[in-house]
């Protein structure tokens, strides 16, 4: 009898394990979908830049973004609205394409995504970007960290790593809350392994329909006296056509 | 101290240390954590409106005259648009400079109105039609581009050497366009009349006899045909000129690295001829310019470009108009006129250093290198910016023997300081 008992309770722990075990790519496609509406969407995002705690800079840009057909990732058109020098330049990333225009010279140039038009943000950290589209996940552990309000939450560590060409970061390090998906912190890693970035999301709020991060504080890998802090604010469901996502479109673009 | 001593000791400093400087960045990080935004603008909604004021003040050391000349220069520049209803926007685009001394064979005060016209959208967003002085541009090369086809004539007045600044004071040609965009193709049509022949050096006029002195038309087709490259085809028609096929293309190489090529077809005089009022046959040949952009992480980019036009004097032919060097500079006057490569084959460097040695100094500079002569124009700019205001530091040295394409150049050294003021 001992013969047969053994093994169908390790079937059955093994079993109950399995169901109750939270699944990484799951984990990922909720914490995606509480920092990214799942709707074609505008908001308005203010970049402050500090040195050494010193705030050095400061811009704003307005970003509009739609999802690119069934399951797809977003397409995103960033607008510069300040400092005034910049004012009117566009941003445009739909797929692999990254665009930049500007309006004054009227040239359209194709972007390598290492090319930066922003200070120390890249020019991902302002596109609308599911990781779960474009990463495969694992579970390392649960544990306890520091959240972007100093506060201790108990977090799911998830590693990413590329599953599609083209992507921003080769490899992520995402916690997520365990008790809600809610995006906490990650970090990002360039091809060498060499830690490009640390990201933490705070200040969540109700926007569009859940509870969002409002902010991102963005810390330099090699630098972390060198950080960036960017404000979402004027979160606004609306409609945007394709045709805004496509480079022909750009040097036509005006919003309302 | 014994040799495993000794490695035990140091492993256990680099353990040491390894932890300290993580304990650091840890600190580091949840200090920043106390960092706040700063408060978002009173104006985030995007301006319609752009506008500028610059100055300048330079010295040119010139090559066959003793001393120096002063350059002095006093710019406005306006952009703005306005939705007129739901479909229909207006788009005015103008620069005035005021030069002190005047610039030779022009006015003091210039005025180039670069854009005025009216734009229809269709309620889907798919079809427009356009109306008025546009400037069109086509061509994604840094220094030569041809398949720009509107390029010839756009520029009044020449304020630096940097050849994408210089678009940026370009006028529009009047014409009535039209485009229709699907899944990411476009196809457009672009008729543009003749409306005067005669090229005005009063600085008021809005010079209709550069930009539109004859009939012309373009036909073009977009299409990323690949997941990473995307390019357009162009169809190009004038009065008196057999129809000319271009075609351009960008491509993604790695997360570092972008392509790009123009290339055109066509049957014209050769440059030579057109510059200085000669009657010879037509030939067909070919315009390339490709290059390649490398940017490093540290805000570094590369562009290597390669440029050639078939309709540009040989080498043999340009020796030959070295013989005369009034012709020889009345040539490049010309072909500096009409935007073309004025010789068969040249070589361009651009570098621009984001950040250089501080936050908000930006270091652009390239190398124009004429592979047949061996002259070359080397072009450097330091800029510092502000929030509102931006101080550059700009020269330009023009290198070569004699008779050569920037040897023959009247000025060696031109060296200005701009100051740029945004409102």
């Amino acid at each position: 009898m001992k013969i047969l008992i053994y093994p169908l309770l390790t079937f059955w722990l093994a079993l109950s394990t399995a169901i109750a075990a939270p699944v990484a790519s799951e984990i990922l496609a909720a914490s995606d979908a509480i920092r990214n509406p799942g709707k074609p969407f505008s908001v308005t995002v203010t970049l402050t830049e500090f040195q050494a705690g010193k705030q050095v800079d400061t811009s704003t840009l307005t970003s509009y973004s739609r999802p690119r057909g069934q399951g797809g990732n977003f397409a995103s058109l960033v607008r510069f609205v300040l400092p005034q020098r910049d004012a009117g330049k566009l941003m445009l990333k739909s797929g692999n394409d990254l665009w930049f225009y500007d309006p004054a010279s009227k040239a359209t140039i194709r972007l390598s995504p290492q090319q930066r038009l922003l200070g120390q943000a890249s020019n991902g950290d302002v596109v609308t970007v599911n990781f779960a589209k474009d990463y495969a996940a694992t579970l390392e552990t649960t544990e306890e960290i520091k959240d972007g309000e100093r506060r201790t939450r108990l977090a799911h560590k998830l590693v990413l790593t590329a599953a599609v060409e083209g992507v921003t970061y080769p490899g992520i390090q995402m916690w997520v809350d365990a008790e809600n998906n809610r995006p906490l912190k990650a970090r990002f890693f360039a091809e060498s392994s060499r830690l490009l970035k640390t990201v933490y999301y705070r200040r969540f709020q109700s926007q569009l329909g859940a509870d969002r991060p409002t902010e991102t504080v963005i810390i330099d890998g090699l630098n972390p006296q060198s950080v960036t802090i960017m404000r979402f604010s004027d979160y606004a469901a609306r409609d945007i056509p394709l045709t805004w996502m496509q480079r022909d479109f750009l040097p036509r673009f005006q919003p309302d | 101290m014994s040799n495993e001593r000794l490695a035990s000791t140091c492993f256990v400093f680099a353990l040491s240390c390894m932890a300290i400087a993580s304990a650091h960045a840890q600190e580091a990080e949840l200090d920043a954590l106390n960092l706040e935004s700063a408060p978002e603008s009173a104006t985030a909604a995007p301006p319609n409106s752009k506008l500028f004021f610059e100055g300048a003040l330079g010295d040119v050391s010139q090559r066959f005259q003793s001393g120096h000349r002063n350059l002095g220069r006093l710019s406005v520049d306006l952009s703005y648009q306005k939705r007129l209803t739901s479909g229909v926007r207006a788009v005015f685009s103008d620069r005035l400079d005021h030069f002190d001394p005047a610039l030779a064979g022009t006015d003091d005060t210039v005025n180039s109105l670069r854009e005025a016209y009216v734009s229809w959208q269709a309620d889907g967003g798919n079809l427009f039609l356009e109306l008025g002085r546009i400037n069109l541009r086509y061509g994604p090369s840094y220094g030569y581009n041809p398949t720009d086809f509107f390029r010839d004539g756009s520029l009044r007045v020449f304020t630096t050497a940097d050849p994408i600044a210089l678009r940026e004071n370009r006028m529009g040609t009047v014409m009535i366009r039209g485009q229709h965009m699907w899944a990411g193709n476009a196809v457009s049509l672009a008729l543009s009349p003749k409306l005067n022949n005669a090229v005005t050096a009063d600085g008021w006029n809005v010079n209709l006899g550069a930009t539109n002195n004859r009939d012309r038309a373009v036909l073009t087709f977009s299409t990323p045909f690949s997941k990473n490259a995307s390019g357009q085809a162009l169809l190009y028609k004038q009065g008196g000129q057999s129809t000319a096929v271009g075609f351009n293309a960008t491509a993604l190489l790695s997360d570092a690295a972008t392509a790009h090529m123009e290339f055109t077809r066509s049957k014209e005089p050769g440059l030579v001829d057109r510059s200085l009022g000669a009657r010879n046959a037509s030939e067909p040949r070919n315009r390339v310019s490709a290059g390649i952009t490398y940017t490093t992480l540290g805000k570094l980019s590369l562009t290597a470009e390669y440029q050639y036009n078939g309709f540009a004097p040989s080498r043999a032919d340009w020796l030959a108009l070295g013989g005369t060097p009034a012709a020889q500079l009345a040539y490049l006057s010309e072909a500096l006129r009409m935007q073309e490569l004025a010789v068969r084959q040249s070589y361009l460097i651009y570098v621009t250093q984001k950040s250089f040695f501080h936050k908000d100094v930006d270091l652009t500079t390239y190398l124009q290198t004429n592979s047949g002569d061996n002259s070359r124009l080397f072009w450097a700019e330091l800029r510092r910016h502000w929030p509102n205001f931006d101080l550059s530091l700009q020269w330009q040295q023009n290198i070569g023997k004699a008779n050569s394409e920037f040897g023959v150049l009247p000025d060696r050294r031109v060296v200005q300081v701009l100051g740029t003021y945004y409102h």
